[in-house]
């Protein structure tokens, strides 16, 4: 965020609503969606240690959430099929004001600020058409601006390139239908994609695996700064196959895919649940909460570096020293070039763990 | 791998007692699993037979035949694993839910292109996956859009090819579970299931996901929402066996059910009790295309056997789930 003192004075002429700065709330490293022990969901945010520096309660079950650029804000999203969105000031620990998506849409749990704090991006299911949109809505009072078609079927993960002008959007490919629960409803058809779209909806480039991986659900990203952007998967295939959960694309060029070796792979369950590059870009990683593992690649030479076991990790982040991580069994942890615990507060951490500021 | 750290299992619980599976998976795989490919692939021959015999779409014969076959695929439906799995075996015989038609669309380009391929069984094994298997068979005889769509010459030979690739993948199914049924009974590194408890997660998550399937897919996909109820989505209704289906399956997932709780004769109960009700409640339905869906006082009788289905859910996760060793994992039973 290099221009970081511009954009506040930017925001502070436009916004409507009281502005804090992440320094106020504490400096929040991470936020993270989990279950409390009193059964509420709640969003908390975290800092490297693992302290809890607030929990906000949501109404239903989160999955990931989108940091506000500049001020103490996140957009906290229900897991899928969910239609709420709550803007959260982190600071105050109150609700700013809830999105909610419109009729013959739901989001998907992911969504990411334009890098001047003044638009949101949802990924959303258009439903009936059974076809992935991104939402756009006002930062300021959070009304809804319009929507542009995703690029494919089924997108979830939604990262900003660090030009700040692309979207690059994780199309899974798997069509659902809320009447259905999470039903997947065109496993023989399906067709992931990894989608760039400039803020306008423009498609800029798609990126589809070979036709053997077709059932190789993209979910969710990682962008490194030079703009090397990762992602990961769940594979809907036949389960005696332990197909890449994990490839690097750089745009224009051809996808690389990573895998483990097969003792190792063939553990996962095909299954990835969250990615990250490691605070100085050099290690990318994947949680594997079905095969309660978390894979640990060198970038540059694509080789695995660490496999670590850990018990319903799934969410992961740039550390300071490597990477944090979280588990549904309540431990926040850092992976330098060991595992250490560092808190194990009473609650069942959810899928990711976002990163307040870029790392990198 | 000069870097490969494997660090000690942090936090894995304390597994379970190693617990002998084997008979229950022999049990399972002799009693549930292959009498039920063997009668899958007796049934699809016989459909095969009748094409052959009469391939008009109003034949008694052929339409029994069709009802056969049908009803002893929706009976292993649920078995979504190994050679049900191979090439897409599974979405080969049963494509639906088909949310954007493709299965018309598939038939209809056959039809106007007079595709040679219906002459090869190999060569329409090829063709689009949705023009293929049981929905297509029903469209081709229920539907009056196809009645006299092309020749008459061209439709019966479609209908004879779908009869025949039906039978291929049937036998292939059944042919493969005669190998396969080792992987579940003998677990092991010749296996893809490393232990007894691995198989029986297996055969835990097709109860689980067929529960789903039938709660969800088959009733919730025509139910749509109390506004807006879609009846012409109902599973089969050409052939009015959306019904049947939910009967069927019903009466499928019970008997693995049993077989997988049979050391935990409480659990056991739970369940049959349970499976009980709701085969009661949709024997008691008699609405056979579910179209009583968009009329609230029927619909009503159709949410309580959803809600039926959701009970046995309840039980199978938080009972009969937890002795089978499967992980309550917050994450890992997400799959988003």
């Amino acid at each position: 965020m290099p221009n970081r003192r511009h954009f506040l004075a930017g925001l502070a002429a436009s916004s409507l609503v009281p502005l804090r700065g992440w320094a106020s709330v504490g400096a929040p490293d991470y936020l993270a969606a989990a279950l409390f022990p009193d059964g509420s969901y709640r969003l908390a945010g975290l800092d490297t240690g693992g302290d809890i520096l607030f929990a906000l309660p949501l109404p239903a079950r989160g999955h990931a959430a989108a940091a506000h650029p500049v001020n103490a804000q996140a957009v906290a999203f229900a897991r899928r099929p969910g239609t709420f969105a709550l803007v959260i000031d982190c600071a105050t620990g109150t609700e700013l004001t809830r999105l909610t998506a419109p009729e013959g849409r739901h989001f998907f749990g992911h969504g990411v600020f334009s890098p001047d704090g003044t638009r949101l991006f949802t990924t959303e299911n258009d439903y009936e058409a059974g076809e992935g949109v991104i939402g756009i809505w006002n930062a300021a009072d959070y009304r809804r601006l319009g929507e542009f078609p995703s690029g494919g079927i089924g997108p979830h993960d939604m990262r900003l390139m660090p030009d700040g002008q692309t979207l690059v959007i994780a199309n899974g490919g798997i069509e659902t239908h809320p009447d259905m629960g999470r039903t997947k409803l065109n496993l023989p058809t399906m067709q992931p994609r990894l989608s760039y779209l400039d803020l306008n909806g423009t498609v800029l480039e798609q990126v589809e695996l070979p036709q053997a991986l077709h059932k190789n659900s993209i979910r969710h990203l990682a962008v490194r700064q030079d703009g090397l952007v990762a992602f990961a998967m769940q594979w809907q295939g036949d389960k005696a196959q332990h197909p890449p959960l994990l490839g690097l694309h750089r745009r224009g060029e051809a996808p690389r895919l990573l895998s483990s070796p097969d003792a190792e792979q063939s553990t996962l369950q095909g299954y990835a649940g969250s990615i990250a590059f490691s605070g100085d870009g050099e290690a990318i990683a994947i949680t594997c909460p079905r095969g309660n593992a978390l894979h640990q690649f060198n970038v540059a030479s694509g080789l695995l570096t660490g496999a670590f076991s850990l018990e319903d990790v799934c969410g992961l982040g740039p550390g300071p020293r490597g990477f944090v991580f979280t588990t549904g069994t309540g431990i926040v942890g850092e992976l330098t070039s060991k595992v250490q615990i560092s808190a194990r507060p009473d609650c069942q951490w959810d899928n990711h763990l976002i990163p307040i500021r870029p790392a990198a | 791998m000069r870097f490969l750290a494997f660090a000690l299992a942090l936090t894995l619980p304390l597994s379970a007692l190693a617990q002998d599976r084997g008979p229950i998976l022999t049990a399972t795989v002799n009693e549930h699993i292959l009498p039920s490919f063997a009668a899958l692939s007796d049934a699809s021959g016989a459909l095969a037979q009748a094409a052959q015999s009469d391939c008009t779409a109003t034949s008694p014969d052929l339409r029994a035949a069709y009802h056969v076959a049908f009803d002893s695929w929706i009976s292993v439906s649920h078995l979504r694993f190994g050679p049900s799995e191979v090439g897409d075996r599974a979405f080969a015989l049963a494509f639906w839910p088909d949310t954007k038609g493709f299965t018309p669309k598939a038939l209809s380009g056959l039809i106007a292109a007079e595709d040679d391929a219906v002459k090869s069984p190999d060569a329409f094994a090829e063709t689009s996956i949705a023009g293929r298997g049981f929905f297509a068979l029903e469209q081709m005889l229920y539907d009056t859009r196809f009645a006299d769509q092309g020749s008459d010459t061209y439709r019966c030979d479609l209908i004879r090819a779908i009869a025949t690739d039906i039978d291929r993948n049937a036998h292939a199914m059944d042919d493969d579970w005669a190998s396969f049924a080792t992987a579940l009974t003998q677990p092991g590194e010749n296996s893809p299931y490393r232990s007894g408890d691995e198989a029986m997660q297996e055969l835990y998550k097709a109860l689980v996901t067929g529960l789903e399937f039938t709660g969800d897919t088959r009733l919730g996909r025509p139910m749509g929402t109390f506004d807006r109820p879609r009846p012409n989505r109902a599973e089969a209704r050409r052939s009015e066996r959306s019904l049947r289906h939910v009967e069927l399956s019903l009466i499928a997932l019970r008997d693995l059910a049993a077989h997988l709780s049979a050391d935990h004769p409480e659990i056991a109960a739970d369940l049959d009790g349970a499976f009980d009700k709701a085969i009661t409640r949709a024997q008691a339905l008699n609405d056979p295309a579910l179209a009583g869906v968009a009329e609230p006082q029927r619909r009503f009788r159709i949410e309580a056997l959803q809600q039926s289905i959701n009970d046995i859910r309840a039980i199978a996760s938080t009972e009969l789930g937890p002795t089978l060793g499967i992980s309550a994992g917050f994450n890992s039973l997400d799959g988003d």
